[in-house]
């Protein structure tokens, strides 16, 4: 309109002079009238356009992202679809954002390529970096969780939870969730936790071992109690183990009986001791694939093999684990014989012993058949003595008391000699590779006894195995030991090694050695008195007393006959004497 | 040449079961302690034969006794009880064995069925038979079964002390088997006591005795 003016002013002076000020005063005057009237007008209109903006400017965006027929193709191959519900988006609470306030890269002038992103998941992070630009930190870590995934580089994208276009509060959605699943929610991710000592621990939960364990219809929250929709307590723990340590108290919760019976355990007297290699429920059970009982009660699912290798191997070369292994049931594994909770140690000889027995009910019978004093054999001799043989042997020399009959333990003879112990202690250790003397074993009884207890303290032998891990290659029957002569000669390997072995109240024993002489010594007829092996453990002295004896019960005679050939010509001449008198009779 | 009935024939089996058991003894015995310097047998055999012996011996230590004691013979054992008569008694025989028999004397004891040993026989076979024997029998059937018996050794001192009992004991009776053999031997021949426990009769020659 304004240009056609233009033209026809420029038509002639007159017309410019004249039309000129005229449209002049028009435009000054009216342009406002003008305005004015256009704005009234276009009111409505804009009170329409405040809501209708996104869509307005939306609408390049749209006009491909509300097809759902596109699909974006990442490095990887993976597709995700573009499309974008603008229903749904309308009701969120940012409908009031435009496309390009959360995909800030994205104008009509640049457009990301299809292939500009390595993956979905690399999109939906870089996607979910922009709410940060209005949700700041300290927003964030008002929430525990939040608190929790903002200092993490490789937590789950806001997008995870939230949604994207859809975007909702968490709580709309996870509250219609099981409790399982709102766990889930983030420990289905692949997020992982770094310890005080730097160790990192997954904090991924693959749900379906869950599932198929026996704890597969329990609650999270069951065992990780203190933990729900509302409380999620932030623990730190400085390194793995004492973080499996607090987790396996969740057990006894339900499994007090068990709990009860470890507290029994070696295993638990090593951890009350501050060992942390010894086991707790989960080292042996697992975390959250807890399986049945038969589990652990396999060649393959045994769990005492992961620290007990050495004993492990050499059992699954005996008669017992070839047993297991071909599909005997009633093959024995570790837990049958030193129990699966209150775990027990061989130096327990009677509680091993009833083990053996237990299954072997017939074994003392069968021993009589052709062992002579099979019950003194069976009560001096451990099983794996004979019945493992090419082992190393041993004599054990433990304390014993006679009144109680049972052994007597290093607390007991701490408590009864006080400071003098720790000084016997310390003698014992420094005798390094020497061995103990016999006179020393005697001082040890002498003091004991003399301390005015109840206890009849004496050293007591028992033939074992001296490699423990070697008394669990037990070997078929026809290859046992039946020969009196391996163990009665003093020429046999087992007087040659000799354990003096402390025993605690636990049933751990503390060895150390002893001269092999001990068991043949004067000092022997106090200290061993009650330990003699026919033909091996001799007293020496009487060897030489018994020399003395029989050479003076045969040179009496021998003297006697001497004397009487050199006196014969005595004899001789008072007989002929005596004949000459009578003959003169 | 007179004879006297000296060992009727309850105390003449007794004898040579015994003489015969304690040889058996001794070997086994050897055998068992000295498994790593002697192989005369299996050790499981040397176990079981003297067992077995040593029950042979402990019945035949009860033929001696119920002999002596019912039929009142016993007293031969007894030395006199006047401490001097025995005493004097003593140092006689001692005296004959250490000198007399040297110089061609005559024994100053005369065997007779009722006064059969003179009084260093009487108390040595007095102590043999009623300290002795009993002692290495009982410290046998203890260690014959040491479990079953574990409350008496224990009240004698231990395993060890038992063990040591009957080994001494052994090496005493070795010894004195030599000294025995050897005073049989020294009657007016020298197989005349040996002769005379075989038949009973042990021949006087004419001139001796009272």
């Amino acid at each position: 309109m304004f240009e056609d003016t233009e033209h026809k002013a420029g038509k002639g002076t007159l017309g410019l002079v004249i039309l000129g000020p005229l449209f002049g005063l028009l435009y000054v005057c009216f342009l406002p009238l003008i305005a004015l009237m256009t704005l009234l007008l276009a009111l409505p209109e804009l009170a329409v356009a405040k809501k209708a903006e996104i869509v307005d400017n939306a609408g390049a965006c749209m006009s491909c992202h509300s097809s759902r027929e596109f699909s974006k193709t990442f490095k990887n191959k993976e597709k995700m679809s573009v499309f974008v519900n603008a229903d749904d988006f309308k009701g969120t609470v940012h409908a009031f954002l435009s496309c390009t306030d959360c995909h800030q890269k994205v104008s009509l002038n640049a457009h990301p390529g299809r292939s500009s992103y390595d993956s979905r998941e690399a999109f939906l992070l870089a996607a979910s970096a922009a709410c940060r630009n209005c949700h700041s930190d300290t927003q964030l870590k008002a929430k525990p969780v939040h608190a929790f995934l903002t200092n993490k580089t490789n937590g789950p994208p806001c997008i995870d939870c939230h949604g994207s276009h859809s975007v909702k509060r968490s709580t709309a959605w996870k509250n219609t969730l099981s409790d399982n699943q709102y766990c889930l929610t983030c420990h289905s991710q692949k997020l992982t936790k770094t310890l005080g000592n730097g160790e990192k621990i997954s904090l991924f939960i693959d749900p379906s071992p869950l599932k198929a364990s026996v704890h597969g219809k329990h609650a999270c929250t069951d065992c990780h109690t203190g933990f729900s929709r509302t409380s999620h307590p932030t623990r730190d723990f400085s390194d793995k183990r004492s973080r499996s340590f607090v987790i396996a108290e969740a057990c006894k919760r339900c499994h007090l009986d068990k709990h009860n019976a470890v507290r029994e355990s070696i295993h638990f007297k090593l951890i009350s001791e501050g060992n942390s290699k010894a086991p707790v429920c989960t080292d042996c059970h697992g975390f959250h694939n807890v399986g049945p009982k038969a589990t652990y009660e396999t060649l393959s699912g045994v769990p005492c093999k992961g620290c007990h290798e050495e004993v492990f191997k050499r059992y699954q070369k005996s008669v017992h684990g070839m047993a297991k292994a071909k599909g005997h049931t009633g093959a024995p594994l570790c837990s049958s014989c030193h129990f699966a909770h209150e775990v027990k140690i061989s130096a327990m000889n009677e509680r091993i012993k009833t083990a053996c027995l237990g299954c072997h009910k017939e074994a003392e019978a069968k021993h009589e058949k052709w062992l002579p004093n099979a019950g003194l054999h069976l009560s001096a001799v451990a099983c794996s003595a004979c019945h493992s043989p090419n082992t190393a042997k041993g004599i054990q020399l433990r304390l014993y008391d006679q009144n109680t009959d049972k052994p007597f333990t290093e607390e007991q003879a701490a408590k009864l000699l006080g400071s003098e112990y720790q000084a016997i202690l310390q003698r014992i250790s420094s005798h390094g590779g020497e061995g103990l003397e016999s006179d020393e074993l005697w001082d040890i009884v002498r003091k004991l006894n003399n301390k005015g207890t109840n206890a009849k303290v004496t050293f007591l032998g028992r033939m074992d195995v001296s490699n423990s891990a070697e008394a669990h290659q037990l070997a078929l029957k026809k290859d046992a030991v039946r020969e009196c002569e391996q163990c009665h000669t003093s020429e046999s390997d087992f007087f040659k090694s000799v354990t003096v072995a402390v025993v605690k109240a636990d049933g751990r024993l503390r060895n150390f050695k002893a001269k092999p002489e001990v068991l043949g010594s004067v000092f022997s007829m106090v200290s061993l008195k009650q330990f003699y092996v026919l033909g091996s453990t001799r007293l020496k002295a009487l060897d030489w007393i018994g020399i003395l004896m029989v050479f003076g019960g045969l040179s009496m005679p021998l003297a006697h006959i001497a004397l009487r050939v050199l006196t014969s010509p005595i004899r001789e001449a008072k007989r002929l004497n005596k004949m000459r008198k009578e003959g003169k009779r | 040449m007179k004879k006297i009935y000296l060992h009727p024939l309850p105390i003449r089996i007794w004898h040579w079961i015994n003489a015969v058991s304690f040889i058996v003894l001794f070997v086994t015995g050897l055998q068992i302690r000295y498994r790593d310097m002697l192989s005369l047998m299996k050790f499981r055999d040397a176990v079981d034969l003297h067992n077995i012996v040593g029950f042979i011996l402990i019945f035949n230590f009860f033929i001696w006794l119920v002999y002596y004691i019912f039929s009142g013979r016993i007293r031969i054992y007894i030395p006199p009880l006047s401490v001097k008569k025995f005493i004097t008694g003593c140092i006689r025989q001692a005296r004959y064995y250490g000198y007399g028999i040297l110089l061609g004397e005559e024994n100053p004891h005369h065997s007779t069925p009722e006064n059969k040993f003179n009084p260093m026989q009487q108390m040595a076979y007095l102590a043999i038979m009623v300290i002795l024997i009993p002692m290495q029998l009982v410290s046998g059937l203890f260690l014959w079964d040491i479990k079953q018996f574990a409350g008496p050794i224990n009240l004698a001192g231990g395993l060890k002390v038992v063990d040591s009992v009957h080994v001494v004991l052994f090496l005493f009776f070795l010894s004195f088997i030599f000294v025995h053999i050897y005073l049989a031997t020294l009657g007016h021949t020298a197989t005349a006591h040996i002769k005379a426990m075989f038949t009973g009769y042990e021949e006087i020659p004419e001139g001796h005795g009272r």
